[in-house]
Parts: C-alpha cells; structure tokens; sequence
C-alpha cells in the first residue's frame, strides 16, 4: 500500500507541473491582459510601462514561468528599469509558497484567497452534508420500497433533480422566496437574496442561516438526485445477494438487514463519489456565488478572469487542480480500503 | 453485458447492427419514460427547426410593446427591446441544442479512439494514453472552460470567429471527451478477452477489423447511453457558460444568455427568466430518460428485473 | 461490517469543518491603525448622527492610483485631503492649499521663452494628522517622491511635465514644469491624488504597495476605525479635523453588499443611506420613494459615442489602406442622421441621459455647435448619392460609383463592437443602433468583447489599438476639467501610432493638429475658442458621433442633507459638509 501511494504522489507532483506549465499558457494567452483596463476605461500609455514593470510583464514568457515557479531572489533583476540589473528580485516562487501578488489589490495572492475560501467552503460543505444527509434516507427508503408510489415519485424527482440548471434555480427561488413570499409578522422579505449577512447585525446565527437557505438548497438539489438515485440502484444491487438472505434466514428483522448489513455495503461506491465531488467545494461554486452575490472563491475567480488578474488566476486553478489531485487519489485509496474485494484483486 | 455468443460472428457486420438495432427498439418501446422523453425531445427539437414559421423577428425591436407579460398575441411575452420571448426561445434552442450536439461529437470522436487504443493494445499506449486523461481531469473544469472561452472566443483562425457556435463546442468538447475514454476502454478490456475475438485473430481479421467490426459494436451500447447523458451536460455547461457571458453572445440568443440578460429584469418581469430555463429543464430531463431507456434497452437484465421477471 | 461507520467517520471532518466556518463568519478582522482588534459589530456612536454607504465589493486600497475602482477613491475622500478639489461643476477649490496659485496673484510665473513655468504652492498652518502632527510641505515632497519613483510609483497627470518639486518653507512648495501645462491646479489633488504622511508612511514599501495604504493615518473628516474585509468600514468622526464644527456626521460605515437588487432595496427601506453609482435601471426605480432620492451630478463625462476606423479594418494608416465605407465623409454623415437619440434615451435610459453632440459641452469650455439632425430618409438620400444603392433588393447597399475606392458591388456591411462590462443598457443600444443602420441600407453585424481586449495593447492584438474593428461603441470623456491631453490623444495626428495615443478613428487633419498644439496655453479665451474650433472640424468631419451623455448618479437617503453627485469626483467628496436631519 505504502509503494502505491508513494508512486502515486510522485506522479502528482509530475502531472502538477505539467498542468502548471499548460495552465499559465493559457492564462497568458488569453486575449486582453491586466494592462488594457484601469477603472474600467482605457489606460493611459505612461502607466503601462510603469505597470508592465510592476506586474513583472516585460519579461518573456518563459522567464515569467520561471519567475512565477521558483522566484527572482536568487537573481539580479533590473529594478528601476535603467536597463542596468542591480538587485535581486522579492519574489520566491510558489515552490516556496509565494504566490505572487494581485494586480488588482497588490496583495499577496493568498491573502486574497485566504478571504474568501473559508465563505466558499462554508457553503459548499453546508450544501454537501445537506445533499448527503437528504440523499441517503431518500436512496434508501426508495430502494426498500421499490416500485411504491414513493419510490416513483423519488426516481422522477431525481431525474428532475439533475435536469434543472442550477443558475435558472437559484433565480428561481430568489423570486418566490425574496419577492413573492413575505414574511408573515415583518411584512418584509422571507428570505434574503444574496449575501453573507446582514448589515450590522455581528454575529448571528438565524441571520447567517436565512442567508444560507437558498443557496444551499439551489446546490444540493442536484446532488441529491444523483447520489439518491445512485444509492437506489446500489442498494437494488446489493438487496437480493446470498448473504443478506441468509441473514434474513436466521431471522433478522428486514430493517436489520438493511441498515446494517446491506448498506455499509451499499455506501461504498457513494462514499468514493463524495471523494470524487469533494474539489466542487472548492473550485465549483461559480455559479451559485454569482447569483447570490456570495463572497467566495468563484466569484473571485470569476472577477479575477475578468481583469485578467494572471496571479490570481494561476492560483486558483494550481491549487483547484493540486485539490482534485489529491481528492481522486484519496478515492482511490478509500475505495481499496473500504472494499475488501479490489483489495484481493 | 451482452448476449452474442461466438456463433454470431458469422454475420456480417451490417446484419449484426441491423438486429442489435431491432432488438434495441423492441426493449427501448417498453420503457415508459423514454417514449416520453422521446416525444418530449422531438417536440422540443421540431419546434427549434421551424423556427423561422414564427411571424416575429427575434432581432427586431418594437420598443412600444415592450416588457409585456404572457397574452394571446405573445404567448411568453416580450423582453427589453419588445421582441417576442417564445421566438427568441426557439431561435435560441437551435443554438443551444447544436451546441450540444456538436460537443457531444467533438467528445466522442476524441473520446472514443483514444478508450479504444487504450484498451486494445494495453501496455505503454494505455499508459500514456491514461496519463493524458488524468491530467484532463484533473483540471477543474469549469474554471478552465471559462478561461479557454475567453481565448478561442477572441482569436481569429477563420473557423473560431468572434461568437461562433463551434467555437463554444469545440471548448466543452475538448474538456468532457474523459469519461468516453475511459468507458470504451474498459469496454475494450473486457471484450478483448472473449473468444469470439481470438477467434477472429485466429481467422487472420486485422486489428483494424477487429477493432471496427467485433468490439466497437459490442461496446457502443455503453457510449450511445453516456452520450445522451452528455447531451444533456453540454447543454447546462453552455448555458452556463452564456449566463456568464463568456459564452453565445448578444443578439444571437441561446437559452444561456437569455437568462443572463433577463437578470437585470427578472423581478419586475419574470417570465424573461422562467421561460428559458423551463426549455432547458425539459430538454434535458427528456434526454435524461431516454438514456435511461437506452441503458436498459442494451442490458436485457435490467429489464426483466423491472418487469419482476428477473430477481 | 463496519464500514458504514467508517464511511461516516469521513463525513464528520467535514461537518466539523463546515460548522466551524459558520461560527466564526468567514471574515478576518484586521487591526485598525488604533490598534484595536475587534470582530465585534460597529458599536453605534451616539445615536442618530449615523450613516451608512454600501458598495458592492472592498476598496482594493485607500489609495486609487493603485486600481482605480472608484471605491477606494470613495473611502479616500473620508480621510486623506489633497492641496485642491474639484466640485461638480467643475470648480477647483482649495483644499490644504490657502489659495488657488495664479498669475495674478505671482502664484505662478511662467518663462515665455523657455517655455517653462513654475507654480508655488501656500499651504494651511491649521491640518493635523490625528497624531497631532501637522500636515506640512514635507508631506507633498514625500508623496512626490513616491509618486515619482520609477520602480514603485505610479503615473499622475502632469507627471511627465515636473521637472523639480523644492520645499521652499514649512508650509511652502514649489513645482517647476518643463512646459506650459494648464492642469496644474489640480497636481496634487482632484478625485485620485492625496497627500500622504511622510512620518507615517514607508516608502520602502512603494507607493502602490505600502501598508499605510490600507491603514491610513487621516486628515480628514473621518478616521478610519476598522476594517473588517469583505464586511465593512467604520469611521468615526476626526475631532481635530480642521473645518471647526464639521463633520456633522458622527459615523460612517461602508457597508459591502454585493447584490444590486439587495442595495436597492436598502435604499428604499431606509436601512442604507447611500448608493454609489447606481445604473440606469435603479435610478428610474428609485423615482418617488419615500426615503431616498437620486441625485444627478450637474454635468456630465461619460459621452456614448461612435468611433468610426478611417482606415480598413486591420490597418492603422487610413491614407494608405482607406476603409472603404467609413473614410468618406458622407457616409459618416449619413449614419449620424439615422441615429435616432430620443429614441434611446426614452426607451433604455428612462430618459436620464442627456443628447449631447459634441466633444465640448462643459464648462469652461461649452462650444455652439448646431445639433445634428435626426433623418433617416435624408440619410438615405446622402447614401445614393454617395455611390451606395441596394441593386440587388436584399436591403444592403452595394457600391455603385462610392468614392472611397471600394470594388463595385462591394457590399455595406460592417463589424459594430462594444464591451461587455457596461451591462444591458448599452447592448440594447448597440442593438437598437443597429437595426436603425439597417433601415437605411447598412448591415451591422454585432459583437460584444471585453473591455481588456477591446483596449488591449497594440503587441497583444487589442481591437482598438491595431484598428481591427469598423465602429465601435462606449462611453468615454475627460476627466477634471481640462480636455487638453484628451483632445490630443483622441485626434491628433501624432497619437494615430498604435501606443502613441488613442486616435483609433485615424483621423488626420493638419489644420486641427496645429489648433491642438495652440491650446497649451494659460489664456483661457484663447483656449476656448481654440477647442470651439476644433468642436467645428469634428462635427464637420465626423471621425466620432457622439450620440449622448450616461448619468451619473449617486442614489441617497432623505435623512442626509447636501449630497450631491459629481462627475469629477466621487459622491463623498464634500462629505464634511453633510447634514443629518
């Protein structure tokens, strides 16, 4: 197991380097760049020298690369632009976790990142244990009574479930909720329609949470139906094997049967999907953050495309693409260990 | 998975997917669902083609009638510019639904040979050919489709003009083509083994042959389904794409950018918003069963199970 | 056997997790130049003499010259003063200065021949910083220099020109130029340049990065209390600031709210007491509500216009390669007739814009300029006898006997772009705009970009900057008061050079260039009717149709007295003078 996973990370790392190589390629060669907009109008000609300079733009690429990878501390760069090279550079590299800065704040990248990420892991992972918690009894209770009307109702349902966009949802339930449906004792609003909080309020929780109803609820419905219905048919699958009827036989109660025979069973296929969903906390909220002007990582990826806000971009994706990484090969490893037969394989 | 045995190997290919073909329907007519969502899609399809039989233009204003809720003369109502939302709808769903069609394309024709080499041959083609579709997935998708949007979206190769429709496929195209690879060639692994194919080995058939003639039919039950599911993701991840405006653009409507130019309205105005989502939830559910009727119409067991013939 | 719990083992971390980042609500304080930490809310000063601004996302700085966002410029104004400032009529006032330097007053002496001029600055005695220092002449070199350096600084208007800034006594400063530059008043101050404190600030850190940006030291109304990032801003009033018995205000909190539809309705509940910038759409909507108001600054900047490529489209030189519809003048005339304006500003703008068809239609410098007239037929008419007819019956106009050396039956359909980060209202022009090109013969096939690559750099393939687009549409103007550097990099010959300037129509005409040259001058007379004459060569050549001015407006509620928008400057700029009801 040890040889495995070992063999694993090495390939990590190698995959990561290629994909950071394709990915600031793309990145650079994405039309328009950090110096063709300023406040939203033109730039005047004087400060693109100046910022090409800042930005560390009037490198070639390749350099850059270089740069953006292992720093420029460790050679002399040209400062003050007299064409003269004087002194080494400030930057280190992500290689040693400097991750640049963001044209649009001259902060450090992951400063920027680090403000954001905890609001979209919150809501991601609020959205999965939701799906998750819903999507279990749901699978569950379909499967045990197949072809009920309940069970007719779950499938259709599911299908429906995976079929809505998730941005028509959320406009959706913005208007049910915010602008038609009124709170019966304020007379206002019965649910906000985006943001994190309200203003002033500090800290309190049945704000926090109104505010996270329907974001969550726009994010989970499609997780849902499509880890219901995949327990359903796991289960399905699972329900008329040789050994649970021999449990059955000694006389175990059906519920027994289910719930603690069957469905550790059944789980192990939706446990290594959940791994295999877990970057969505991470890199797959852009939508919902736009729409329900969350401030988290999406909307800044999506700010930062827009500005072309290269270091940022480039961190996003490395660290979204590092995450997946990992994610797929903690799948790999849970499914061998949680499946005994892969393991003989 | 499937039921021939090596005797079959007799007919010739054209016959064989001729009775793959009838056996298919016959199990496919028994799910109700995917009837259903058959009519549903062509309904839907049928309307986007006869689009230009409705009597208003979806580019031309008629700023007096602007902003109108749904009545008998414009059954959606109207937008922003007095111009009627039911036609701009249908205008928008040829583009929304080539869109679709024409990534799920790209996908499989680069999906499907890379699955097929790697599964056939194994070995070091297999792995590198699975390290490339590694790396694909782990790109976090959406950010990079937004990305590779904005730089096709721009360049100016005389096929990947500013707003064109294969431009937006070719990107979702290029970034979904992973699960078809990776389905094939398990397919192929599996049934390489069988004896029918040594068989033909034995009779001397080229890989070509083999691959073309024996495999791929066995193993095209598993794509057909997947792709109708990719339909149906190819048209949300355009949509969404439109909705953040890095995908079809204005005034060439797509159900994407209706959306998105129906948010600035949508409160005062709701059926701008609510009429063209519905179309893509109804398209996509109605792709969604008939794929369900599909994998069950090439795998006989579900059936019968469904039927409580088989337990 | 059990597996489901250990399936459920994995699921707990993220429980866990996710709870945790509810409960400690996402934002990190940071600590305020008091240096007080605290997450908790913004404890409410005495009651009553509150207000609260909400914007859609953080300042990136107090500083604009790093990103220009317009909400930095909004929270600058609360705390940092400059030497003058501009109110929306387009008045420069004082501010740390004690009088506007003139040649009256010896303020300023200018070599005739040399071509030089010098301006010496006198400063007040009575600004602190609210450590008790006082603001003196130290600052503005400090700011200069760090303005000016060439590694961490950034570019101001006139930074090209200075040649020298002495200290010449305590309160007392010179700026020495290298040319006769009209825009003095406004060196070091106006909506982006403030005086920073020389004790305070570290100018290692470079002026685009330095820490004091985001915690800055105030001689303002306001000081800045605490920033809680992605939350809020509180400022609470500067005691020693040094207009006495002002501000009224007692506390500001900027409060972010990303959501339009949320701040709106902030607004019209009275829970937020100003919005900046409100689009179109919510200005209309605000219209006879209760609690707020919109107010619209008294001129305006932003000027909707057409720019139309004199040279073939991918070129750069209309001499050499002429496009061979737009470089005849008639055309360009024609479609100016058939832009119908009212239309427009009745049916997307609700009326808030303001029809303006020329470059010089502010004060001090308004030009007579005859409104062009809205005439379709007549537009057509121009069009035949121009050498385009529609021969073949599709709608399209072909040439027949045009003169701009098009191929005969070369077809008159174009590329019609603009940029995406404005919103709807622009694109339903554009659309409107053209179909209304299309009902008199002409095809224009739209595309909406972004504005980083509309105005990218010429070696990056940007569309305006390598004439790579036939008309384009967007709003643009001047800022401050003095159109002098913008009339020479939007019509001079020299900025035709991609990089050199920003001449995208390639419009060459000599007569103006000298005309241009003419008004780096102080009389102002003279330069007044300089631009007037050059306002009658665009309006007879028409490189540009200016079709009609955005609104700029700055939604507030009925509690606050003396808010008022301006163009040249954002809405907190005389916030010192607010009062509560």
């Amino acid at each position: 197991m040890t040889t495995f996973i070992a063999r694993r990370l090495i390939q990590t790392v190698a995959l990561l380097f290629i994909l950071s190589i394709i990915l600031f390629a793309l990145v650079n060669l994405a039309p328009g760049g950090p110096l063709s907009a300023y406040g939203g109008r033109r730039i005047r000609p004087e400060k693109i020298e100046l910022l090409k300079r800042q930005f560390g733009l009037d490198r070639p690429l390749p350099i850059q690369y270089i740069y953006w990878l292992a720093g420029n501390d460790w050679i002399q760069i040209d400062s003050d632009s007299d064409g003269v090279t004087d002194e080494p550079g400030t930057r280190k590299g992500i290689l040693r976790g400097d991750f640049g800065f963001s044209y649009r704040t001259r902060e450090p990248v992951l400063h920027e990142i680090g403000l954001r990420l905890p609001n979209t892991i919150t809501l991601m992972g609020i959205t999965m244990f939701t799906a998750i918690a819903i999507a279990i009894p749901l699978g569950i209770y379909s499967a045990l009574k197949q072809y009920s009307f309940f069970d007719f109702f779950a499938t259709t349902f599911s299908f429906a479930g995976q079929a809505i966009p998730e941005f028509w949802l959320g406009l959706l339930l913005i208007l049910i909720f915010y602008a038609w449906l009124k709170n019966p004792w304020t007379g206002e609003p019965l649910l906000p329609s985006g943001g994190m909080s309200s203003l002033g309020s500090g800290f309190s929780l049945s704000d926090r949470l109104s505010h996270l109803v329907l974001p969550v609820l726009t994010g989970a419905l499609g997780w849902i139906a499509w880890y219901s219905r995949f327990l359903r048919s796991s289960l399905l699958e699972i329900l008329p094997l040789n050994y649970l009827r021999s449990a059955r036989a000694r006389g175990l109660s059906e519920r027994r049967v289910v719930l603690r025979h069957a469905l550790s069973n059944a789980l192990i296929p939706i446990v290594t999907l959940i791994a295999l969903d877990l970057p969505y906390i991470f890199t797959g909220a852009v939508l919902i953050e736009t729409i329900f002007a969350w401030p988290g990582m999406g909307r800044l990826y999506y700010q930062a495309a827009v500005e072309r806000d290269y270091p940022l971009l480039m961190a996003v994706l490395i660290i979204g693409a590092g995450f997946i990484i990992l994610c797929n090969l903690i799948a790999d490893i849970l499914y061998a260990y949680l499946d005994p037969r892969v393991r003989y394989e | 998975m499937s039921t021939y045995t090596s005797i079959e190997i007799l007919q010739n290919p054209a016959e064989q997917a001729v009775d793959l073909a009838q056996n298919v329907w016959k199990r496919f007519r028994r799910h109700r669902g995917a009837i259903v969502g058959m009519i549903l899609f062509a309904s839907l399809a049928l309307l986007c083609i006869l689009a230009p039989l409705s009597p208003y233009d979806p580019e031309k204003s008629n700023l007096a009638e602007k902003f109108q809720p749904p009545s008998a003369t414009h059954w959606l109502g109207t937008d922003a510019l007095g111009r009627d939302l039911f036609t701009r709808i249908i205008y928008g769903g040829r583009i929304s639904l080539a869109v679709g069609g024409i990534a799920v394309a790209i996908s499989l024709l680069i999906g499907v040979p890379i699955g097929a080499l790697a599964g056939y041959y194994g070995g070091t083609l297999d792995s590198i050919l699975m390290r490339i579709t590694d790396a694909f997935l782990s790109l976090p998708s959406f950010l990079v489709l937004i990305l590779l949007a904005a730089i096709l979206r721009e360049v100016e190769i005389p096929f990947f003009q500013r707003n064109n429709v294969f431009t937006i496929s070719f990107v979702i195209g290029i970034l979904s083509w992973m699960t078809f690879a990776r389905l094939v060639r398990a397919a192929f692994l599996t049934l390489r083994e069988l004896d029918y194919v040594s068989a033909a080995r034995a009779l001397g058939s080229s890989d070509g042959r083999i691959i073309l003639g024996h495999i791929l039919p066995n193993g095209i039950g598993v794509v057909i389904v997947e792709a109708t599911l990719q339909l149906g993701y190819a048209i949300i991840q355009e949509a969404g794409l439109s909705f953040l405006s890095f995908g079809i653009q204005q005034p060439t409507p797509s159900w994407g950018n209706l959306i998105s130019t129906a948010q600035d309205h949508f409160i005062k105005y709701p059926w701008l918003a609510v009429f063209p989502g519905l179309m893509i939830f109804l398209s996509i559910i109605s792709v969604n069963y008939i794929g369900d009727g599909l994998r069950d119409a090439f795998d006989p067991y579900k059936v019968l199970e469904r039927v409580g013939e088989y337990t | 056997m059990f597996t489901k719990t250990r399936s459920l083992f994995f699921l707990i971390p993220i429980i866990i997790i996710s709870l945790v980042f509810t409960a400690c609500g996402g934002a990190q304080p940071s600590t305020t130049s008091n240096g007080n930490e605290t997450g908790e809310p913004p404890a409410a000063a005495s009651t009553d003499k509150n207000i609260t601004i909400v914007i859609p996302e953080d300042p990136p700085s107090f500083n604009p010259m790093v990103a220009d966002t317009g909400y930095d410029a909004l929270v600058m104004e609360l705390v940092l003063l400059g030497l003058t400032d501009i109110d929306p009529n387009g008045n420069i006032f004082p501010e740390l200065a004690t009088e506007l330097p003139s040649i009256e007053n010896g303020g300023v002496t200018v070599d005739e021949d040399a071509g030089t001029m010098s301006v010496t600055w006198k400063m007040r005695d009575d600004v602190q910083w609210q450590d008790g220092k006082p603001v003196t002449a130290d600052d503005v070199l400090f700011t200069w220099e760090a303005i000016s350096n060439p590694d961490t600084g950034s570019w101001i208007p006139g930074s090209d020109y200075i040649d020298s800034v002495e200290k010449t006594d305590q309160y007392a400063f010179t700026v020495n130029y290298n040319t006769i530059y009209p825009g003095y008043l406004t060196q070091f101050g106006g909506e982006q340049v403030s005086v920073w404190p020389a004790h305070f600030c570290d100018a290692t850190q470079g002026f685009v990065s330095w820490d004091c940006g985001r915690k800055p030291l105030s001689d303002g109304p306001f000081v800045l209390e605490e920033w809680v990032e992605g939350d809020h801003l509180t400022f609470k009033k500067n005691e020693k600031f040094y207009q006495a018995g002002k501000p009224d205000v007692n506390q500001v909190i900027v409060q972010i709210v990303p959501d339009d539809a949320v701040r709106k309705t902030m607004m019209l509940q009275g829970d937020a007491d100003i919005d900046m910038w409100v689009n179109v759409n919510t200005a209309n909507d605000l219209k006879g509500a209760e609690k707020a108001g919109v107010s619209f600054s008294p001129t305006d900047r932003w000027v909707m216009r057409m720019f139309m490529n004199e040279a073939a489209k991918g070129t750069t030189d209309a001499a050499a390669s002429p496009h061979p519809i737009l470089s005849d003048v008639n055309v360009r005339k024609a479609i100016r007739m058939a832009v119908d304006v009212d239309t427009i500003n009745k049916d997307i703008f609700h009326g808030l814009a303001n029809p303006t068809w020329t470059e010089f239609f502010r004060q001090p410098y308004q030009c007579e300029i005859p409104r062009p007239t809205y005439d379709p037929e007549a537009a057509k008419t121009m069009l035949e006898q121009a050498g385009w007819t529609d021969s073949d019956g599709d709608g399209i106009r072909e040439c027949h006997g045009c003169t701009t050396g098009a191929a005969d039956g070369y077809k008159m359909e174009m590329e019609f772009i603009t940029y995406a980060e404005y919103g709807e209202p622009l694109e339903l022009t554009q659309q409107l705009i053209a179909e209304m090109l299309g009902n008199i013969g002409i095809k224009m096939n739209i595309s909406v970009v972004e504005g980083s690559v509309l105005w990218d750099l010429a070696e990056n393939g940007g569309i305006e900057q390598t004439g790579n687009f036939d008309i384009d549409l967007w709003d643009d103007g001047y800022a401050g008061v003095d159109p002098t550097d913008y009339v020479w990099e939007t019509y001079s010959e020299e900025a035709i050079q991609p990089g050199a300037g920003w001449n995208v129509t390639r419009w060459d005409n000599p007569v103006v260039d000298a005309l241009i040259d003419e008004t780096y001058t102080l009389n102002e007379q003279d330069r007044k009717d300089t631009f007037c004459a050059i306002g009658d060569f665009i309006n007879e050549e028409v490189p540009i149709i200016h079709l009609f001015t955005v609104p700029n407006a700055d939604a507030y509620s009925t509690r606050i007295e003396g808010v008022q928008s301006s163009v040249n400057d954002l809405v907190t700029w005389n916030i010192a003078d607010w009062k509560l009801k």
